[in-house]
């Protein structure tokens, strides 16, 4: 694979499980006869009835083959055998009658345990045992692709966090931007605050400096800073990224920097944990009464009393709702309140690390698109996959988006020299 | 499965850490959260307190060990702790908790390097220390070479005062959670119920 230089925006979908090479697919074994044609009809009505293929509706009951001398021969599955045993006694009792009554002589087949998830895929089963493939239909998580509109407005949310994550000048960081993709709102956003932590209860309100690095309402110039973003993780300068949270958690303690007291530390404060405080603050704020419903006129109302408290507004990170949006934003505001971040979308400029993934689990997001693998510490396929953990209460689709060059503005310090080294783009591929 | 010691005889004085924590969920209980509680301790001295607050703060990663764990970054750095002080506070810190912390828990308790966890009730759908994920057990991927240690590992024992636990999750779950949205399924006991 080469490296990754783009001159287009692509989407794709990151499978809840790993992919596998299609002659890698895991199989099971299952017994299987040669039939007469003409019984055909009947068996498999008996057998779908006394051995059903339980979770294995891709497997096609009957194999149609041409013999040497051209004559078309059937095969029928019977049962499904376990790994080791293809002992024809261990069937359950009514199969051997079948058998028996029809003379059959049973052997082991293999057949593809899962169903194909691409044509590729469907061809290799096709080798072992007849499957059947169906190419996944349209779904509102976008699995099976984008329209138009939704992938320019997947590009433009995306360039809203990238921008977000350049706005520290040299130093990278990660940004997340929570999306309500029905209004096309932005609901939150949030960049790394290791460093630049606010406290919710003691230091709100006191006299908080932030680094000039995370001015509160940065200006992506974009001409003059040096932004570097790795389509090549291992090309780029590493110091660059050492400050991507997600990227290199447990790197904060290895950090020599004299906090002062203008800023608190707070290893945990990743981007995607700052934008559900944010996003949680918002819903806090826009509908005090926990379990009431809120009309729509109490949160006018409410509104205007708030925008009245700059403390209060500024918690709210709406520095790229343009000015004359951000009330129109907030009247949107459905009267029933959102539990959590359901329906909603969140765009990451590197794949979140454990922590932040699981937190993205709990807080219910629907859709997660991120920019960048992370290989030392992604969860959404690279180290972790929490997409594909069955056990838990919710599940995300996951995308990453391929983003071109002009959006990434990149320097012409990352060397195109090891074109080799595509950890990255293997981790996703 | 790397959890050492379940069901182990413990020490008086785990018990008396882990009585702690279960009054901390007793309160979530209290004010309608998610009965999880725990308590940070260094040195025998009890240093920060923490319950379940996703309900009031509409926040669903506020779970008790994040609550405790800022209330000591604050404390910390308040009487001005250094960056490499903060991490050398973590590393002699051990956390006793009534359920197993969730991954997200699990990860950050890895990422700030805390020395170890007593747990109470296993975890089966979100646990990050044996039930889905093991965090606490590895020293994570080789990938970088960089000089900065890469995944730390905790030392983790659970099933301390499982049932006591577990009888306050039975009771939240009975009371039902009013602010989770309409079930698909019926209500049923969750989580660890064994």
């Amino acid at each position: 694979m080469t490296n990754e230089k783009t001159e287009v925006w692509k989407i794709i979908h990151i499978p809840d499980k790993r992919p596998i090479s299609p002659k890698e697919q895991p199989t099971v074994n299952a017994f299987a006869s040669v039939i007469e044609p003409k019984l055909a009809n009947a068996l498999i009505r008996l057998l779908n009835q006394i051995a059903p293929l339980e979770d294995m509706r891709h497997v096609k009951r009957i194999q149609k083959r041409h013999d040497e001398s051209g004559k078309i021969q059937l095969s029928v599955i019977l049962c499904l055998a376990s790994e080791n045993d293809n002992q024809s006694s261990n069937m359950p009792q009514n199969v051997q009658e079948l058998i028996n009554s029809y003379q059959l002589s049973p052997f082991i087949i293999k057949v593809c345990k899962w169903a194909a998830t691409s044509r590729e895929e469907w061809e290799e089963q096709c080798k072992l045992w007849p499957t059947s493939y169906h190419p996944p239909t349209y779904n509102i998580n976008g699995i099976t692709g984008f329209g138009e509109e939704d992938s320019q407005s997947v590009f433009n949310f995306m360039k809203v966090a990238v921008d977000l994550a350049k706005s520290g000048g040299g130093l990278m960081v990660n940004a997340a931007v929570i999306v309500d993709p029905s209004v096309q709102q932005i609901i939150a956003s949030g960049h790394d605050q290791i460093y630049s932590w606010h406290s919710r209860t003691g230091i709100e309100n006191s006299n908080f400096k932030q680094p000039a690095s995370f001015a509160s309402n940065p200006k992506p110039s974009g001409a003059n800073h040096l932004t570097v973003f790795p389509n090549n993780l291992h090309n780029g300068p590493a110091r660059l990224y050492a400050g991507v949270s997600c990227l290199n958690p447990w790197h904060w303690c290895g950090q020599q920097l004299d906090m002062g007291s203008s800023c608190y530390l707070h290893p945990l404060q990743h981007a995607a944990i700052v934008a559900i405080e944010s996003s949680a603050e918002r819903d806090r704020r826009l509908f005090p009464g926990l379990l009431h419903t809120v009309k729509s006129s109490e949160v006018k109302h409410m509104q205007s009393s708030c925008a009245g408290s700059p403390a209060k507004r500024q918690k709210i990170n709406l520095a790229y709702v343009e000015d004359g949006k951000e009330l129109d934003a907030d009247s949107e505001v459905t009267s029933v309140r959102p539990y959590l971040c359901t329906g909603y979308d969140i765009y990451l400029v590197w794949e979140p690390c454990t922590m932040c993934a699981m937190a993205l689990v709990h807080q219910r997001i629907r859709r997660i698109f991120y920019a960048f693998p992370n290989p030392n510490a992604g969860a959404l396929g690279s180290v972790h996959r929490l997409q594909g953990e069955k056990s838990l209460n919710h599940h995300y689709a996951v995308f990453r988006v391929v983003l071109p060059e002009e959006v990434l503005n990149v320097a012409e310090v990352v060397a195109r020299a090891d074109d080799d080294n595509d950890q990255i783009a293997t981790a996703v591929s | 499965m790397e959890t050492q010691g379940q069901g182990e005889v413990c020490s008086p004085e785990i018990l008396a850490y882990m009585e702690l924590a279960l009054e901390q969920a007793k309160h979530a209980l209290d004010c309608l959260e998610v009965p999880v509680g725990c308590v940070m301790v260094e040195s025998g001295k009890v240093i920060a307190s923490g319950r379940n607050r996703t309900t009031e703060t509409r926040n669903a990663t506020r779970h008790a060990e994040m609550e405790a764990i800022d209330v000591l970054l604050e404390q910390w750095q308040k009487t001005g702790l250094s960056v490499s002080e903060v991490a050398e506070k973590f590393s002699k810190c051990t956390l006793y908790v009534t359920c197993e912390p969730c991954i997200m828990c699990a990860a950050a308790l890895s990422i700030l390097g805390i020395k170890e966890v007593y747990y109470g009730c296993a975890n089966d759908k979100f646990g990050g220390c044996g039930s889905i994920l093991s965090l606490h057990s590895s020293s994570n991927q080789p990938h970088d070479s960089g000089e900065v240690a890469q995944g730390k590992g905790f030392k983790c024992i659970g099933g301390v005062m499982a049932s006591e636990a577990v009888s306050l999750l039975r009771c939240f779950y009975e009371q039902g959670n009013p602010n989770a949205p309409k079930p698909h399924r019926p209500v049923t006991l969750q989580p660890a119920d064994h």
